[in-house]
């Protein structure tokens, strides 16, 4: 890589690579975890699938579903892996890590106020 | 003579070996991965925390939340933001009321409120009715929305679903056992039909294709007709869903050019109360549905006025009377099986409704521009 790409984009070291690591983990469980939190809450009859894509899938059955959701979700964990090289790819799990976990924690709480 | 190490005569330099792995390196290696996973969990726990802080931001910003608190006797529910309660109803362990839009029931037992409706595509609910397993009520996108539908919520399941769809809601839902009643037109056709449904299988049976406010009660169905210009039917339709048979009831001991209240039924007894606008007399009367036998309940008289229809459950009569000096209310009881009218509760307000359901009575009134609902346990 030449000095100017290098500068375009940063390369991360070793500790940001183990970072990158455990942040893919977790958004892999997170997936599962609001998965298994919408699935309920549309079962319980209190809420509606706001994705249109995920509504799609929803509606077709659980097979389709659990096989559309967990399936992006590992292509994009490994995607991201396959890009530790690059700091970018760090920023992109926090970011999608911290999202999921507020959307994961506020479907739980809104489960269990019910 | 020795031949020389090297062929330019340097001294030789010894292999490079990598130094063996110690114990400081296997700490280091051990505490970056701690640092890393350490850092990762700081990242769920932020994510965490604002997901929490917006569920409660979200929670204190919802006007359905009332205040709860306990009383000696039952319960104290009390309006915390601008939207009143109202539409209150009662069955088994369930309290029922509305809040703006927002359908939401109480268990009796714990105090624990839940939201039922409406869902998210909907904007306008309409009055609930319970039984004791099921709260029926309409959702719609909106008030004049030209299509609206029946939900339930089975407390057993702790599940809401939808039960129908309809064309246009032309009365409130009434709830008993595993039936639910409602006067509806029909997609396609357009004329009023009474109609029951089968709530858990979601069967529907038309009782009768015309137009009526109707109330069910275990297999009853009745609804009042041909009413004048004071409200008071001039009979009631009773269907027997069992027997399938249909007859009327002319109401008896009537009061002359009293205004009509509302009325309820449980079992083969019809309960209604009237009230004369001019001498503020009002009266509430228990009739059988099968003999006709009718019997006055309450006479509400000396400046004292009946404010709502009387509710029944069992042998038990419940109604509210405004006080002759306008300073509160009382909710009174009297059980059909003998025995005097009785105080169940003064109340410092205006009472709006009352219902009843076993031992349990409850009541919505208005102080000021605060709504408030109360229930206490009458003694058998």
């Amino acid at each position: 890589m030449t000095s100017w790409a290098r500068r375009r984009t940063p390369l991360l070291g070793p500790f940001g690579v183990r970072v990158l690591l455990w942040l893919l983990v977790e958004l892999w469980i997170l997936n599962v975890a609001d998965l298994l939190l919408t699935r309920y809450s549309l079962a319980q009859g209190f809420a509606t699938e706001s994705n249109g894509v995920m509504d799609y899938f929803f509606r077709s059955g659980t097979v389709p579903t659990v096989g559309f959701k967990i399936g992006m979700v590992t292509l994009g964990t490994l995607l991201l892996w396959r890009l530790r090289r690059y700091r970018t790819a760090l920023f992109a799990g926090i970011l999608l890590t911290g999202v999921f976990a507020a959307v994961v924690a506020y479907q739980a709480l809104w489960v269990l106020s019910f | 003579m020795p031949e020389p190490l090297t062929r330019d005569g340097a001294p030789p330099v010894p292999p490079r070996v990598a130094a063996p792995l110690g114990a400081n390196a296997e700490t280091a290696r051990h505490t970056s991965e701690a640092r890393a996973a350490l850092f990762a969990a700081l990242v769920l726990l932020v994510g965490i925390a604002l997901g929490a802080a917006g569920f409660f931001v979200e929670r204190g910003m919802s006007t359905w939340r009332p205040e709860i608190t306990r009383t000696a006797s039952g319960w104290r529910i009390a309006q915390a933001h601008r939207v009143p309660l109202s539409a209150m109803a009662l069955g088994g362990d369930s309290l029922v009321w509305g809040s703006g839009p927002s359908i939401i029931a109480m268990d009796l037992r714990s105090g624990r409120l839940k939201l039922l409706g409406p869902g998210p595509a909907s904007r306008a609910t309409w009055d609930p009715a319970t039984s004791r397993r099921y709260v029926v009520w309409f959702e719609a996108q909106g008030a004049s929305a030209g299509e609206a539908s029946a939900w339930v919520y089975d407390s057993a399941t702790r599940r809401r679903r939808q039960l129908a769809t309809l064309d246009s809601v032309l009365s409130l839902p009434s709830a008993s056992g595993n039936l639910a009643a409602w006067c509806c037109t029909t997609k396609g056709e357009g004329a009023p039909s009474i109609v029951t449904v089968d709530i858990a299988t979601g069967e529907e049976s038309v009782v009768a294709p015309e137009y009526g406010e109707p109330v069910l009660d275990g297999g009853l169905v009745t609804w009042p007709t041909r009413t004048g210009a004071t409200g008071m039917p001039a009979a009631w339709a009773l269907v027997d869903l069992a027997q399938g048979r249909r007859w009327s009831l002319v109401p008896a001991a009537t009061l002359l050019n009293a205004h009509f209240l509302g009325y309820d039924l449980s079992g083969r007894t019809l309960v209604w109360g009237q009230i004369d606008p001019a001498s503020g007399r009002g009266r509430v009367v228990a009739q059988n549905v099968d003999d006709g036998a009718a019997s006055v309940v309450a006479e509400v008289t000396d400046g004292a006025a009946l404010s709502s229809a009387p509710a029944i459950d069992g042998a038990l009569v419940v109604w509210a009377e405004t006080l002759a000096n306008a300073g509160g209310s009382r909710v009174m009881g009297r059980r059909l099986s003998g025995g005097p009218a009785f105080l169940v509760r003064a109340v410092e307000a205006s009472v709006l409704s009352t219902a009843v359901s076993g031992d349990t009575v409850a009541w919505l009134a208005q102080r000021g521009k605060t709504t408030f609902i109360e229930t206490t346990t009458v003694s058998r």
